[in-house]
């Protein structure tokens, strides 16, 4: 692939940017892509609150605030500049912040599990993601499009790539580590299985 | 029912040798089937067990698979190595905490001799994160002075009677007989890990500077004739490590993971390849899963066919028990009886076959498990049988009962005058 069209293609297939695109330029003829799974709305009283994955992005946040007044068409291949543009637009998804206001709120949320510690018991740690592959396979999605799952008893019986909605309250992480914060971390009352609902 | 028993009893025991036939296929069929659930559970258990705490294993591109098996499980072989300069700049991406290089390629009386830091013996973790402890001695040092030290695994000390103190040598490549040996340069074991029932049991455990060092005197794959360097003077030279077959990678916090695999893909210098370990495993499960299937149906039919064999075998019994049957009817028992009685051979033999079967496997995994733990490092636990065995053991069971009820039903049938006048 070259660089100018990883660049683009990097643009808007992102489901978490193609809202603020569509916002920002709505470019005709791309189809603002939303998000395999989709939450479904309106929890019983005293449930936790089930959230969509853009909810996890803060509003004011504009990963385009550096790249404003750039006209990708003139970006060749090869270009030096498109690959150092896509380094730049790396670094900022690397650095996404997380929405403050959801930070410590009881939620529900389905996704894609990606394991980390996998034990007799069953996982003791994994990565939730929005969509599936979201790995080698693709550009990894930003940092606030990652939720590090650790379920209070170990989910058994799931496998890389399951999908699952997982409750429990959110929190974010502000150890020594990369980036100060660090993306969100549930810490997961319940783990289960993803299942379509019934009409 | 107490009577039908024991005349039940007293009937099999007269026909004892095809019975105890039919019973012996019964009891292979069960310990195929209850030995293969055994061992696909433990394999599993093993694998997972085997890594914890690591967040991306990184090597020379290849399948993750592979990598996975090749720098964890010590099976298979390394396509390439990596240069310690890749893994340095690894080392130097600013979310990763550790890492931990592997060299591997030489063996021990075909045990495999990992080159690594004294990091490992801090760093890594198996089954629910656990670190490595010593059951005797201690890490080797590190350094010049303790260049030719070694750390065994439970399973090397145990199987070869080392303590520390012992001198090992080492030999090159993979080969228990033929292999050329490292023998001017002898090792002394400083420390032994306690048991972990994962591969670093059957693990010789050296420094990355002591490889260097016993290949120094080598040139393409072979050791130079006339020119030999004694183990005191190999010191003198440069023993950096130059390259490494992968590394443990920890990070600072886990959600970066994703960032640092990408750097590692897209590392300019030299092609690499970085795997989450649960991920990894997660797709050889998938690669091997229809063949563990494949295995297990085939186990489940060979209980079928001895099954069927219960049925043949009793119902060519009932032409010879037609007088039994018969003297039974005409001493005042029902057709239902008649039933009852062969229904109730059927299942005991079943169930004798079937007990017997899951004492021939428990034998098996006492048996045969030191040896696969030293050959592959597998444990096979000796825990009660699990969910799934005992589902297996009744089906077998079951499918007797329902089987047994064909020659019930045909006896049913006959007549008592049918009985009582044989046309032979």
């Amino acid at each position: 692939m070259t660089a100018r069209r990883s660049l683009l293609i990097a643009l808007l297939a992102s489901p978490v940017l193609a809202p603020t695109l569509a916002l920002a330029q709505s470019p005709a003829g791309v189809p603002a892509m939303k998000p395999p799974i989709k939450a479904t709305p309106a929890p019983a009283p005293g449930a936790p609150r089930t959230i969509q994955w853009e909810e996890l992005v803060p509003p004011d946040w504009d990963p385009f605030k550096d790249f404003r007044g750039l006209d990708f068409q003139t970006l060749d291949d090869g270009d030096p500049k498109a690959a150092a543009l896509l380094k730049k637009m790396r670094a900022a998804w690397d650095a996404a912040p997380v929405n403050e206001r959801l930070v410590g709120q009881v939620v529900r949320i389905p996704g894609f599990v990606v394991p980390l510690e996998d034990t007799n018991d069953g996982l003791k740690e994994f990565l939730l993601v929005p969509y599936f592959g979201a790995c080698i396979h693709s550009p990894p999605p930003p940092a606030n499009q990652i939720i590090h799952v650790l379920p209070r008893t170990p989910a058994k019986g799931f496998r890389s790539m399951d999908t699952v909605w997982i409750s429990g309250r959110i929190s974010t992480p502000r150890t020594d580590s990369y980036m100060g914060v660090s993306g969100y971390r549930i810490e997961a009352d319940s783990v289960t299985r993803y299942e379509e609902r019934r009409r | 029912m107490k009577a039908l028993l024991a005349i039940a009893w007293a009937s099999a025991l007269n026909r004892r040798g095809t019975l105890a036939l039919v019973v012996a296929g019964i009891a292979l069929a069960t310990a195929l089937l209850l030995g293969l659930e055994r061992l696909r559970t433990d394999i599993r258990a093993g694998f997972s067990q085997s890594v914890s705490g690591t967040d991306l294993v990184v090597g020379a591109r290849t399948s993750p698979i592979q990598l996975m098996l090749y720098a964890v499980f010590r099976v298979g072989g390394a396509t390439n190595n990596v240069s310690m300069d890749s893994i340095r700049a690894v080392e130097a991406h600013r979310a990763v905490a550790w890492v931990v290089p592997l060299s591997l390629g030489d063996s021990h009386r075909g045990r495999p001799v990992l080159g690594t830091t004294t990091a490992y013996f801090e760093r890594f973790r198996w089954g629910d994160r656990q670190p490595l402890a010593f059951s005797a001695g201690r890490p080797f040092a590190g350094t010049l002075d303790g260049l030719y030290e070694a750390v065994i695994g439970a399973e090397v000390a145990e199987t070869l009677g080392y303590a520390p103190g012992a001198r090992i040598t080492l030999t090159h490549g993979g080969g228990e007989v033929l292999g050329v040996e490292h023998a001017d340069k002898p090792f002394t074991v400083v420390g032994v890990l306690a048991r972990t029932g994962t591969p670093v049991d059957r693990t010789v455990h050296v420094s990355l500077e002591a490889l260097e060092a016993i290949h120094l005197d080598w040139a393409g794959g072979a050791p130079i004739p006339g020119m030999a360097i004694p183990a005191e003077a190999a010191r003198k030279f440069d023993l950096t490590p130059k390259q490494a077959t992968a590394a443990l990678v920890g990070l600072k916090n886990r959600v970066a993971v994703f960032n640092v695999q990408r750097f590692v893909a897209e590392y300019e210098g030299e092609a690499l390849l970085a795997v989450l370990p649960a991920v990894a495993l997660d797709e050889l499960w998938q690669v091997i899963g229809p063949a563990e299937q494949g295995l297990l149906a085939i186990s489940g039919l060979v209980a079928v066919v001895s099954l069927a064999s219960l049925v043949a075998v009793v119902l060519a019994g009932l032409n010879e028990r037609r007088r039994e049957l018969a003297v039974l009817r005409a001493v005042g028992a029902g057709p239902r009886h008649v039933l009852l009685l062969l229904a109730a051979e059927g299942v005991l033999v079943t169930l004798a076959g079937v007990l017997l079967g899951a004492a021939l496997a428990a034998a098996l995994v006492l048996g045969a498990g030191p040896l696969l733990q030293a050959e592959f490092g597998i444990t096979l636990s000796r825990a009660a049988p699990t969910a799934t065995q005992w589902a297996l053991a009744g089906a077998v069971v079951a499918a007797g009962m329902l089987a047994s009820l064909v020659p019930g039903w045909r006896a049913y049938r006959l007549s008592l005058a049918d009985g009582l006048s044989p046309r032979t």
